[in-house]
């Protein structure tokens, strides 16, 4: 569901065709591995575990007004446990995405209570001192490999059978993208979600109204930190390998820049613009002479003045544009 | 009786502006009373303070038997002690149901819930459009707020603060931008409120103070005037001459709003 119409949920629900458009987009998503060779079907896999970490930004940018540079911290947490776990525990595909849920979940909530008692340009400040620490400690501690972070992961497996074909790889990260991407949504359209856009509409009346806003953000801080979380345990089902770039500033930004690309508060398109972000840096970076950053950085001007409310903004056609000023919370009568 | 609200030597100064002056005030439960006073007077301050926007910088508030004074604002919200805006203050990217149902949702504790679709909690949703209809907004359930007019989002303030389930309710100018007939609708509204919700309504309209509040208390620079009922308040001398000199009471108050 998308931002511009977050609040008008009884208009706008499952209307026939957005039914349609999402059957036929997932039939394809389902196709890809029997249609596509391997290496197309690595980089999807990837960008659906990608899209994941786009959706835990989303959900902070987008529905509760909270810019993040954070959630790659969580992200790494996720990606790392799988790992060791991987390494050291069991194969079980189920078993690491639930464990790097967990480790995000944790990660989060151990460190959120102080970053969701501000917002604004200084909530985004304290998110990337987190993501930087975090970024520091796998960097430094030979515990979790260093700089040469955690190697040799063995394949994951689904009910004692390892998946050691791409496409089965693709199918499992596709079922738990699929899963996370409804369970966000539910939490969109939930009481929940309305609280937390009443929050990013207009904090002090909510406190008017006996709200206690910084809990209501610290709850979804945790929740984003878990669909992080899973997010980068479904990054190594298909890696089988997890550095510290892989939690980087880079990472932070890179998702943050999809859910602009994506328009804030729309779900698809955020993921929509996580396969583009990843398309660019990793697939025509390369064939472009090395300058994908500098593609993305065009991209990303181009959307903030010719999409102001990206790609999802673009597709709804001339809806409603809306208000983007700040301290919208006191109107002032004529 | 005891009062509902108590307030006892309440005071809040900007810097050396002293806006709220060692104001005594008791409400009685089910009482309509009207707060009224020239412009600056202090009446929005006093709310803010009362409500818990601002500290009082003296004084206390006591709110049904409870000293409140050192209580954080949404505490005090969750108390029943409820305000709504002299300028809007909505949720404007939010449909207007969604408005309301915060309200509603956060009194039946659903507030942190996710795991259904908020359509899916009937009861809330059905307070929440009862709300609605009782201000006239039924038909803008899923307009967002943005698109409402002016006098449109006075009514959904209405509604919003009744939805909290208030015990005292504190109104900033409620017809304020409304229409005539917005207006009529308001004061009926009111009137058909129950009994035991206790009204602390600051209005510059005459007509409807005098319509529906039980007392008047009369504020002026800070501090209180007189408290009594609307025809000892009318007649009062201290009254008129405090602010009017020989003009009539009604130029006073609604002049220059
Ligand atoms: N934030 C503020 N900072 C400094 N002074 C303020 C502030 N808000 C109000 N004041 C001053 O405090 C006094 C009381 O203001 P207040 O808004 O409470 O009056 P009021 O009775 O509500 O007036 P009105 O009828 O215009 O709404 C005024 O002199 C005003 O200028
Ligand atoms: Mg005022």
């Amino acid at each position: 569901m998308e931002r511009a119409e977050a609040g008008a949920t009884e208009v706008t629900r499952s209307s026939p065709r957005r039914l349609v458009l999402a059957g036929a987009v997932l039939a394809v998503l389902v196709a890809v591995p029997v249609v596509l060779g391997a290496y197309p079907v690595t980089t999807m896999t990837r960008m659906l575990a990608f899209a994941v970490l786009v959706l835990s930004v989303d959900l902070l940018t987008g529905v509760a007004g909270l810019p993040t540079l954070g959630q790659a911290a969580y992200f790494g947490a996720g990606a790392y446990t799988a790992v060791l776990v991987g390494l050291h525990l069991t194969s079980d595909a189920m078993a690491q995405v639930a464990a790097g849920l967990v480790a995000g979940l944790v990660a989060a909530a151990a460190t959120g209570w102080v970053a969701v008692r501000a917002r604004g340009i200084v909530f985004l400040m304290l998110t990337l001192a987190i993501g930087e620490s975090v970024h520091q400690v796998a960097d430094t501690w030979s515990a979790v490999g260093g700089s040469n972070g955690l190697a040799g992961m063995p394949p994951i497996s689904l009910f004692g059978s390892p998946l050691l074909a791409s496409g089965f790889v693709y199918w499992w990260v596709l079922a738990v993208a699929i899963a996370v991407f409804a369970g966000v949504a539910l939490v969109v359209r939930s009481p929940y979600g309305r609280t937390l856009r009443g929050v990013r509409d207009n904090e002090a009346r909510m406190r008017a109204l006996g709200y206690r806003p910084a809990l209501a953000r610290y709850g979804v801080f945790c929740l984003a930190g878990a669909v992080a979380g899973a997010g980068g345990a479904l990054w190594v089902a298909q890696a089988r390998f997890v550095s510290p770039g892989d939690l980087g500033f880079e990472v932070a930004a890179l998702a943050l820049l999809s859910v602009v690309i994506g328009g804030a508060g729309s779900l698809w398109g955020p993921c929509l613009g996580a396969a583009l972000v990843l398309l660019v840096r990793d697939n025509l970076s390369a064939s472009i002479g090395g300058h994908g950053p500098l593609v993305l950085g065009l991209v990303f001007v181009a959307v903030v003045f010719l999409m102001p409310r990206g790609l999802a903004g673009a597709g709804r056609g001339k809806g409603p544009r809306r208000g983007r000023g700040k301290g919208r919370g006191k109107e002032r009568p004529s | 009786m005891t009062p509902l609200l108590e307030l006892r030597g309440l005071t809040r100064a900007y810097g050396s502006l002293t806006a709220v002056d060692h104001v005594d005030l008791a409400v009685l439960p089910g009482e309509r009373h009207a707060l009224i006073g020239p412009n600056g007077a202090g009446k929005s301050t006093l709310f803010a303070t009362v409500a818990g926007t601002l500290p009082a910088t003296g004084g206390n508030v006591v709110f049904d038997g409870h000293d409140v004074t050192a209580l954080a604002e949404s505490e005090r919200a969750r108390r029943g002690l409820l305000r709504t805006y002299q300028h809007s203050s909505l949720f404007l990217d939010c449909s207007v149901l969604d408005n309301v149902a915060l309200a509603v949702q956060r009194v039946h504790r659903v507030a942190h819930r996710f795991d259904r679709a908020a359509r899916r909690f009937r009861r809330t949703e059905a307070e929440a459009c009862r709300h609605l209809e009782s201000v006239g907004l039924a038909g803008r359930a899923g307009d967002r707020a943005s698109a409402l007019s002016h006098g449109e989002r006075r009514q959904l303030e209405v509604a919003m603060v009744l939805a909290a389930q208030p015990s005292l309710v504190m109104f900033d100018e409620p017809t304020a931008g409304m229409s005539a007939a917005e207006t009529e609708r308001f004061a009926e509204l009111v009137e058909r409120l129950p009994d035991d919700l206790t009204l602390l309504i600051v209005e510059h309209d005459l007509d409807v103070v005098f319509r529906l509040a039980d007392r008047v208390t009369v504020l002026h620079l800070g501090r209180v005037l007189a408290t009594g009922t609307p025809q000892e308040i009318q007649a009062d001398d201290e009254v008129r001459r405090a602010y009017l000199g020989s003009a009539r009471a009604e130029e006073l108050f609604t002049g220059g709003l």
